[in-house]
């Protein structure tokens, strides 16, 4: 294809793939440029078809060459022997963090990025969050409100395929929903118990783009709880199984890959980006890419790092940075604490498959409803939920051995349910990403710098967290309940966001009401650089919504010559 | 780096992706993934059984202590145990490439006590104990192993090889596929069914 292109987009992940779809459906030349290796759907998810015994290590994986490649990484839940290929090696792509600030930066070169390895939970996001800010002054006003993205998350939720339940809540909108999977026997106790002992307080399948019936010629999920290997099924929604594919189709897809853009290229005469500046990963050269629109959808400290690097006289400290917002107020979600217990009884019951997903309490702390409790934080936070029988892994936890332990084990063992919080976090300038001064990768990209940390708000979350997960798992009668708290650092629930901030005034924020940068017209962000707070659900729903959304203005402001 | 398809057996492993192309090329080219994938599992499989596989951690002689223990731990009934299910290949693999140095030395360890232990019961290495005294050994050192407390000190040697084991032989195929029940794709998910409908626990 020839250049310039109608348009660039930075990065191939869940909003990457979003960008070319939507921006060559609406007729424009599209190049998306991957920093990874290209994957091809279902031939390169070479462990999908392995049985248990087909690993050499059994899942287990190799600790030494984890700890020596996959330190950050191997940390993350669906890490391991069947999914490090789809995990960066960490050693081969350093960045920075302070001694007593670690950060958990989870990564996934490649084609499809971390689409491929994403969690898949699909919430939409109420005005009790885009009013957030405004309401209690942390960060700053989101310059959208939901109805402005109903629209777009009924728009991607037809597209990706979201399975769920409605609960006709304000504060968690329903969507368009694929029927939802079903709740284990155990789920259904504690629900009743739950919902029985706490008004207003509610126990849902999680909503999750695994497809429960066959859908968009993708499908169905066949219920073998392994996402992260890949799936040739198109059972969940990646870029690779549903939205490069549509964006191909129309003709005017290219994709590059193994191109690791360095900056944004901007031109002062005429205050445009006019392409990026790009390092092949492999041979280590330089080379340019002109076009006429770039979205940046390269992943929350990705998408920092480019414009932080892209200087000129004009932007000397990062492009679009008027605000000097760019690279602060970054956020992720607390998780790893909360309360787990036994499920008494239903011992002559058991389930068929392995759901990919759980199921899920939707935030009931700081609604804004009359006679609430009264908590000593700000905002709140969702508990999701795992249960089940436990398995023949039990047995390593007891004295016995021979005919008595393999009868045993032959057996399920009793039913367990284990709740995690998933608390907001605040936004906070002193959460930032900068650049540093000196070191760079091997391809001559200065470091990412990541300093961030939890906050006061944040601590409160997680201990109320922690008692109400008690509270619950007790009132709805398990026994042995215990809390936990595994402290993660922030990065770990790989919800970061906030980099280049949406608002309404370009004094304080980077980019405005449809992602567009303040700064420069024909510049967009959509990934999760773009947020101004954070929610207490998973953000990757609305990112998709408020792509397919920019895309739309992009596009219209083309066709008027405004950009 | 190692890749996880290749077995312990292999000295000369291919890469992955030339294995995927030469198995295409070889099939017509025009291969599914699951076949591709069954075509691969079959070459290690005979990688594995053409001989062609040594311990990489252990002596012969550890091996063998190994898979002595590990069949007491799961022994053969109306299924085979954990001798057949290779589970002692499994240890080894993961002493060779998992475990830290010290970590391996403190289960070699743990093998040398109980031969000292067979020692001092019945005057005899453990392998040439009877059944019944190695049993005896071995009861008496799970007892130990849950008796002490984790928070001081290394992981119990029994405690580790007990839990290898059950990895081992649970996810092997005998394991999940005769012992346990596996389906590598259920279809669908039912949340709550009758337990005589499944019959025994889910391997996975």
């Amino acid at each position: 294809m020839i250049e310039p292109y109608d348009a660039i987009v930075v990065g191939s992940g869940i909003t990457g793939g979003w960008a070319a779809k939507e921006l060559c459906e609406k007729g424009l030349r599209t190049l998306v440029i991957e920093r990874g290796r290209h994957v091809e759907h279902g031939k390169d998810y070479v462990t999908e078809w392995w049985q248990p015994w087909q690993f050499a290590h059994r899942g287990r994986g190799e600790q030494q060459l984890y700890e020596r490649d996959y330190a950050i990484q191997s940390k993350n839940y669906a890490f391991g022997e069947a999914t490090r290929h789809f995990f960066v090696n960490d050693r081969d792509h350093p960045y920075v963090t302070p001694d007593d600030q670690p950060f958990r930066w989870i990564r996934g070169y490649q084609l499809g990025g971390r689409s491929l390895i994403w969690g898949r939970a699909c919430w939409r996001w109420s005005d009790l969050d885009f009013t957030a800010n405004g309401r209690d002054g942390h960060g700053v006003d989101w310059p959208i409100r939901y109805r402005d993205l109903a629209p777009w998350y009924a728009y991607v939720e037809r597209f990706i395929g979201v399975s769920g339940e409605r609960l006709g809540l304000a504060h968690l909108p329903d969507g368009e929903f694929l029927p939802p999977w079903e709740l284990t026997c155990a789920e259904r106790v504690v629900k009743q118990g739950i919902e029985r002992a706490f008004r207003g307080r509610r126990v849902t399948i999680t909503r999750v783009a695994n497809l429960t019936r066959a859908h968009g010629g993708r499908g169905p999920c066949q219920a073998r709880n392994q996402c992260a290997r890949g799936c040739s099924f198109g059972g969940y929604f990646s870029s690779l199984s549903a939205t490069l594919p549509a964006a191909r189709q129309t003709g005017r897809l290219t994709v590059v890959t193994d191109a690791i853009v360095h900056s944004v290229i901007y031109d002062e005469r005429t205050n445009r980006v006019t392409g990026v500046r790009v390092i092949d990963a492999n041979t280590k050269a330089a080379r340019e890419y002109s076009g006429g629109l770039v979205f940046l959808c390269a992943s929350t400290i990705g998408t920092a790092q480019i414009l932080l690097s892209s200087r000129s006289p004009r932007f000397p400290t990062g492009l679009a940075n008027s605000s000097g917002e760019l690279g602060h107020n970054l956020m992720d979600h607390i998780s790893k604490a909360g309360a787990r217990g036994t499920v008494p009884g239903l011992e002559d019951k058991y389930v068929y498959g392995r759901r990919p997903t759980g199921s899920y309490i939707p935030r009931f702390r700081n609604l804004g409803v009359p006679g609430e409790a009264k908590v000593g934080f700000l905002r709140g936070y969702g508990m999701q939920a795992g249960s089940g029988r436990q398995g023949w892994g039990r047995g390593a936890e007891a004295p016995g051995l021979g005919v008595e332990l393999k009868q045993r084990l032959r057996e399920p063992g009793p039913w367990g349910i284990t709740l995690q919080g998933y608390g907001e976090c605040l936004p906070r300038h002193e959460n930032y990403v900068d650049l540093d001064p000196e070191r760079t990768d091997q391809w001559g990209i200065p470091l990412p710098r990541v300093h961030c940390s939890w906050g006061e708000n944040e601590r409160a979350i997680r201990e109320d967290v922690k008692t109400q997960g008690a509270e619950m798992l007790e009132a709805a009668g398990c026994s042995n309940v215990e809390t936990y708290d595994e402290d993660g650092p922030p990065g770990f629930s790989v919800h970061e966001m906030g980099t280049a901030r949406m608002g309404r005034d370009p004094r304080t924020s980077v980019l405005n009401a449809h992602n567009q940068a303040h700064d420069v017209p024909n510049l967009f962000v959509t990934d999760g650089a773009c947020m101004a707070s954070s929610s207490c659900v998973n953000p990757s729903l609305t990112y998709m919504a408020l792509t397919a959304r920019a895309v739309d203005f992009a596009v219209s402001e083309l066709k008027r010559r405004n950009l | 780096m190692r890749d996880p398809l290749m077995t312990q057996s292999s000295n000369d492993p291919i890469d992955r992706r030339e294995a995927l192309r030469r198995a295409a090329l070889l099939l017509g080219g025009t291969l599914s993934t699951s076949t591709i994938a069954g075509v691969l599992a079959g070459c290690e499989v005979r990688r594995t059984s053409e001989g062609a596989w040594a311990p990489r951690a252990l002596t012969s002689d550890q091996l063998e202590l190994v898979a002595t223990i590990a069949e007491h731990i799961v022994p053969e009934t109306d299924t085979p145990g954990a001798r057949a299910a290779l589970v002692h290949r499994f240890i080894d693999a993961m002493l060779a490439d998992s475990y830290l140095p010290d970590e391996r030395q403190h289960f070699l360890a743990g093998l040398a006590d109980v031969d000292a232990r067979a020692q001092r019961s019945s005057g005899r290495a453990f392998l040439r104990c009877a059944t019944i005294e190695q049993r005896a050994v071995l009861d008496q050192l799970d007892r130990e192993a849950f008796a002490a407390t984790l928070d001081r000190g290394a992981t119990p040697f029994f405690r580790t090889m007990k839990e290898l084991t059950l990895v081992g032989y649970y996810t092997s195929e005998i394991g999940a596929t005769r012992e346990l029940r596996h389906a590598p794709v259920p279809g669908r998910f039912e949340g709550c069914v009758p337990l005589d409908q499944i019959g025994r626990a889910w391997a996975v």
